[in-house]
């Protein structure tokens, strides 16, 4: 048990400094010169360039510059960013809580649907229910998130004016502080009138279209593991004592059916940042993947390689995570090891 | 009368020649009516893209200045332009019949590309311990990085462009196909054919790639055709980023980035592309599933 998790996490530093190597080598291919491209001056005299090259270690072998750039990472600086000067991380951390409440909105609306959806299509395998709804599934795995986002802003907010079109406040009714950094607590916080209610509307929409693909490949993981689970030998035992229908599925069946399911909700962490790159810039939502995308159009590349950085090592934690609990939910993964 | 019967059930299997490999897994397939159905759009959507100049009303990047954002023709517009006109005159029909040929060429290209070096890399690691850990070590951290984030990286290095759409693509595509080709390559390794071409002197990428190979195909022609699915919805992300093909390229990713804007005014211009990817993707999806099933009789039905 100790060994497994030991090996596991032992497992994942060399992935991390392979990650840095590469990100770290990957900014340096960008076309331009690197001063220019780091600094943002141009038509720079050689000896403010010589001294500019000295100062950013840039006269240093590569392997040193790495070892230094390690360095740094260790001690939590993450450079500065060109366009706002804050620090890397700093600002990372100050946006990362609406990435957060965003995903977990979406994560929330498709677990709470997808999980019943897919229980009743294998309960009722081949009804009408089940074709529909796994028709729907394809759809929604296939789809092209930002359009739905497009559509959902055309018809719920601007046709019928359910939901607010972008942000996540109106902040011309509200003005208050957000120490969490998750709106849905902060407006609580605040007490005024109406902002939890206003809060929840402007995520209702991006929620939606971030949940949508998560949603459709729970249904039908669940489904498809339902099935499997509902044809053992147990499952039949416990049907054989006379046990009520809903007790079988609900209690025996779902137990061990939701075990993949599991796994792949822990799994799909990266599914769900690539997706938040896309939600957030249809919405302006103010998250990391649209910082991320500003950092691109305005070439603040100290911000793009901390900010990939930080995410992929978000990634391979949560996915760290899973490993472990699924090898502690499920000990024949520790013995077949 | 009996003996009759005794010869027809003798004779019987000898009337019906079994069905070759490639007919069973027709048989497999039709019986999946939503397969049928998305091979069939996918098959459409292919000969739309092949025939696109001949299918095309006009030039997708000819601009009618008289005529910009025309109406489609089931609301009040002409049938010069059926589904109307974008922000620039273009003729919406003519820009999606030839977004059809740019997004195509992505899937292919990208699956093309990532199944030929998935392949060798796959093989690589499977048949040799120190390629091993660094190709695995490689693949673990290109898919640590969200998929949509890594092809943004990458595309900030080269350069926005068609070209370096289906390379980034290709990158984040890679770790699949390595790691499929792996497993099942691995798993055909000690089998006893195998040992018999070694003892017989085969070795190396002989070994490799014509005694193991052909044997783990079924899996990477499932995970190609699935492939090409994802890799159109990237470029169309990519596309709608503003980091995919550039304009005026009739991309459909891009021209929904060039209708936020007319999202108020004129919703069709919004509609239209999104729609096309999503028939696209669907259809490639429902085939590559039928495809999947029909290959792995195991998964069937599941």
């Amino acid at each position: 048990m100790i060994r497994f998790l030991v090996k596991r996490i032992l497992l994942t530093v060399p992935t991390f400094i392979a990650l840095i190597f590469l990100v770290f080598v990957a900014i340096r291919l960008v076309p331009g010169d690197p001063v220019e491209v780091r600094v943002g001056e141009h038509g720079i005299s050689p000896e403010r360039l010589a001294l500019l090259r000295h100062e950013l270690g840039l006269d240093q072998p590569v392997w040193k510059q790495f070892l230094d750039y390690l360095w740094q990472l260790g001690h939590g600086d993450f450079g500065r960013s060109l366009s706002t000067s804050n620090s890397v991380l700093g600002e990372f951390f100050t946006l990362f809580p609406a990435t957060l409440e965003l995903a977990a909105a979406g994560m929330l609306l498709a677990v709470v649907l997808g999980i019943p959806m897919g229980v009743v299509a294998a309960v009722k395998r081949g009804s009408i229910f089940d074709q529909g709804l796994m028709g729907l599934s394809v759809a929604g795995y296939s789809m092209p998130i930002f359009w739905w986002g497009l559509l959902l802003i055309m018809l719920v907010a601007e046709r019928w004016g359910l939901a607010p079109v972008s942000g996540r406040l109106d902040f011309v009714r509200f003005d208050y502080d957000t120490p969490t950094g998750f709106m849905l607590i902060d407006s609580l916080l605040s007490g005024e009138d109406g902002a939890f209610v206003d809060a929840l509307r402007h995520l209702m929409l991006p929620a939606i279209v971030l949940g949508t693909i998560p949603l459709a490949v729970i249904a039908r993981m669940t489904r498809s593991s339902m099935l499997e689970v509902l044809s053992e030998d147990y499952v039949r035992t416990a049907r054989a004592k006379g046990l009520s229908p809903f007790r079988v599925v609900g209690l025996h069946a779902l137990r061990n059916a939701l075990i993949p399911v599991v796994t792949v909700i822990g799994l799909m962490t990266g599914t769900l940042l690539a997706g938040a790159v896309l939600t957030e810039t249809i919405f302006s939502w103010p998250g990391v993947g649209k910082w991320l995308i500003d950092a691109i159009s305005r070439r603040d590349y100290p911000a793009l390689e901390g900010g990939i950085i930080l995410i992929s090592a978000l990634v391979i934690l949560v996915n760290l995570v899973v490993d472990l609990v699924y090898g502690v939910i499920n000990p024949r993964i520790l013995h077949g090891r | 009368m009996a003996a009759d019967t005794l010869v027809t059930l003798a004779e019987e299997p000898q009337l019906r020649a079994p069905p070759s490999g490639a007919a069973s897994l027709w048989f497999a397939f039709r019986e999946n009516r939503g397969a049928v159905l998305g091979a069939a759009v996918a098959l459409v959507i292919v000969l739309v893209a092949i025939f696109a100049p001949l299918l095309a009303p006009h030039s997708p990047f000819e601009q009618f200045r008289d005529f910009v954002k025309a109406p489609p023709v089931w609301d009040g517009g002409t049938w010069r332009f059926p589904f109307g006109t974008d922000g620039a005159g273009r003729d919406i029909l003519s820009r999606l019949i030839y977004g059809a040929r740019v997004s195509l060429f992505i899937g292919f290209a990208v699956m093309a590309v990532s199944f030929g070096i998935g392949v060798v890399l796959g093989l690589a690691a499977a048949f040799n311990g120190l390629a091993d850990v660094l190709i695995t070590r490689l693949m673990d951290v290109i898919m640590a990085v969200p998929s949509l984030v890594l092809a943004i990286l990458a595309v900030a290095i080269l350069g926005p462009s068609l070209t370096n759409t289906v390379i980034a693509i290709t990158v984040v595509f890679l770790p699949r196909f390595v790691r499929l080709v792996r497993a099942s390559a691995m798993g055909e390794r000690d089998k006893d054919y195998v040992t018999a071409a070694r003892v017989s002197g085969v070795k190396g990428p002989r070994l490799a790639f014509v005694t193991v190979l052909p044997n783990c195909l079924a899996p990477l022609i499932v995970q190609a055709a699935l492939g090409i699915s994802d890799a159109i919805l990237e470029a169309a992300a990519l596309g709608f980023l503003g980091l995919g093909a550039q304009p005026p390229t009739p991309e459909w990713g891009s021209m929904l980035a060039d209708a936020r804007q007319f999202i108020r005014s004129d919703p069709w211009i919004v509609t239209l592309p999104g729609l096309a990817i999503l028939v696209t993707v669907v259809s490639i999806n429902l085939a590559g599933d039928g495809l999947r099933d029909a290959l792995d009789p195991k998964m069937r039905r599941s």
